[in-house]
């Protein structure tokens, strides 16, 4: 029984914001399924008591001041104006988006 | 004798002592790839401008009599999704094919900082998915030590430039394999780092938690010098270590290794493994032991279940990450264009940006992190990598560092494994445990890996440069 069915696949690309071919949800329904049944054997794993690992190894909080440190500040305001520059459109310095609502 | 068959050290010393200008090492080494690349394709872009200008620069410190660092004039090459400022950076991508860099990730700063000459970016797999660099949008990397066959991935621009000489040395990205399987098909020496050694500012993030920006050069040696150079902890970067790495990473000492035990995991010699990998492997060890170093048989008895957790938690990161590129942020496609409807911009500039693999692993991710799945899948991978962290913790108390094989298979052909995404994904299993586990990883020819404890370099780098005097003094 396949795991991953065409509609599922369509359930999948809509949350990627993809829109697939037909050839593309075949393909993609058998890729998928042979790789969840194969990532699947994780589940037989005892792990009840295991805590999960969210993030990367050797992780450690920094804080600091909520200011703004202008020595330290990632990007001047030349490189500011190089990202607005790369928005396909912008208005004064904003990026322009489509409606949304 | 061309500048790029040269190690650091040597065109370091060749350039202090005016053997040649780093303006003349450049143009040679340009005129190199002009004919080397027209077959081998390594490179996506060629930075010639700001290379003249930094060898012109060098040149004139020596000139003036100052003494130039040991990477100043040094021809580096850079993955193409590492950001070189004002360059085109596209990761190998049709999305982000109008893309132009607006700053330099840390790591090229610290480069430019030392005056080396980045010459140019290297195909890599599309958003660094995959273990050939077949999955680059733009073009096929071959491997320079058999054409027929792929250089491996996802850094393999970068390896197959430093293994054809095109570049003195590389830096690459390895969130699952992506700088040491390369590094061991093109014959050429790999360092993926602790995680939070190198910072991540300026990396397209492909994985936040596995990815790290890594080295390929031709010795060991030279990994050290490189590695030294792009570390350190970075306030851009969040998850960058609090550490410095000094004179520990140079000259290791002989009674120092000797006093090292190195574990054989047995879940890594399992039966699959192609007989000359097996064989090679046993030479090293044999090797090695001549050296007096100690080995001891250890166990890291969840590593079967390493590649199934990678491949969760991977896309899992992948598909959020990749949500940027939506044709409004970043140029969009051509072919989908400004379109007036918000969810037709996305699909559109999605659907023709990204390639095959691309939209596999977003979906793959999407169903691991979806309502119904969230627990059995993404949950359960989170509770196997601690497990799988736990074991090297374990193994750790008892030796120093891991000797394993890099990869099951011999390099393949290209066009060999593109039908079936899981034999691909095979190729990774001796790599991602590194990744899952946050621990430096160095791969040395003729073919083996060394995993060291975090922050531990100085070992993995010492063993493979006193094995690397044994062969190839």
């Amino acid at each position: 029984m396949a795991l991953v069915t065409k509609k599922l696949l369509g359930h999948l690309a809509h949350l990627s914001r993809l829109e697939l071919s037909e050839y593309e949800l075949k393909k993609f329904a058998n890729d998928l399924d042979a790789i969840l049944k194969y990532v699947k054997e994780l589940k037989a794993v005892d792990s009840a008591e295991i805590e999960p690992m969210t993030g990367a190894a050797n992780l450690k909080n920094i804080f600091r001041d909520d200011t703004i440190d202008f020595d330290r500040r990632a990007l001047s305001a030349s490189d500011g104006e190089k990202i607005i520059g790369a928005f396909p459109e912008s208005d004064k310095g904003f990026l322009k988006v489509p409606k949304v609502l | 004798m061309t500048p790029g068959s040269l190690t650091i050290r040597q065109f370091h010393e060749r350039l202090a002592s005016r053997e040649f200008s780093a303006l003349e090492a450049t143009e040679s080494l340009y005129k190199a790839i002009k004919i080397k690349d027209k077959d081998i394709k390594a490179y996506v872009y060629i930075s010639r401008d700001a290379a003249i200008k930094t060898a012109v620069k060098v040149d004139a410190a020596i000139a003036r009599g100052e003494k130039v660092g040991i990477l100043a004039g040094m021809p580096i090459a850079i993955k193409d999704n590492i950001m070189v400022e004002e360059e085109p950076c596209a990761a190998a991508s049709a999305i982000l094919k109008n893309y132009i860099a607006a700053y330099d990730a840390t790591a090229v700063r610290k480069l430019k900082n030392a005056r080396a000459i980045c010459v140019g970016k290297t195909n890599l797999d599309e958003f660094a998915m995959g273990s050939s660099t077949e999955n680059s949008a733009f073009q096929i990397t071959k491997n320079p030590r058999d054409k027929t066959k792929v250089p491996g991935g996802s850094s393999g621009g970068s390896a197959a430039a430093v293994a054809a000489d095109m570049a003195v040395a590389a830096l690459g990205s390895d969130t699952g394999g992506s700088i040491r399987e390369p590094a061991d098909f093109c014959k050429v020496v790999g360092l993926k780092p602790t995680y939070g050694a190198v910072s991540r500012y300026g990396l397209i993030a492909m994985a936040s938690s596995l990815d790290q920006i890594g080295t390929i050069t031709k010795t060991v040696e030279d990994a050290a010098i490189l590695f030294r150079e792009i570390s350190g902890q970075d306030p851009h970067d969040a998850t960058s270590g609090d550490i410095v790495y000094g004179n520990e990473l140079m000259n290791p000492k002989l009674e120092h290794i000797r006093e090292m035990t190195i574990g054989l995991p047995k879940e890594y010699f399992i039966k699959g493994i192609a007989p000359e990998i097996r064989e090679r492997i046993e030479g090293v060890i044999a090797q090695l032991q001549g050296l007096k170093i100690k080995f001891k048989e250890i166990s890291l008895p969840h590593t079967k279940h390493a590649l199934s957790c990678y491949y969760i938690i991977m896309p899992a990161e992948a598909s959020s990450n990749l949500a940027r590129f939506e044709g409004i942020r970043y140029a969009p496609v051509p072919e989908a264009g400004l379109t007036e409807k918000l969810l037709e911009r996305y699909v559109k500039n999605r659907s023709r940006g990204f390639g095959p693999e691309v939209k596999r692993r977003i979906m793959l991710g999407a169903f691991v992190l979806s309502s119904g799945y969230y627990d059995a899948y993404y949950a359960q991978a989170q509770k196997i990598r601690t497990l799988i962290a736990r074991d090297f913790k374990e193994a750790f108390k008892e030796v120093d560092m891991m000797l394993t094989p890099v990869s099951p298979a011999l390099p393949f052909a290209i066009g060999e494994k593109t039908d079936d995404p899981l034999t691909m994904y095979l190729s990774d299993i001796f790599t991602v445990t590194a990744n899952l586990a946050g621990l430096p990883a160095l791969v040395v020819p003729p073919g083996f890996q060394l995993i060291g404890k975090p922050w531990r370099e100085a070992d993995i780098l010492g063993v493979g440069h006193y094995y690397e005097r044994i062969n190839y003094a």
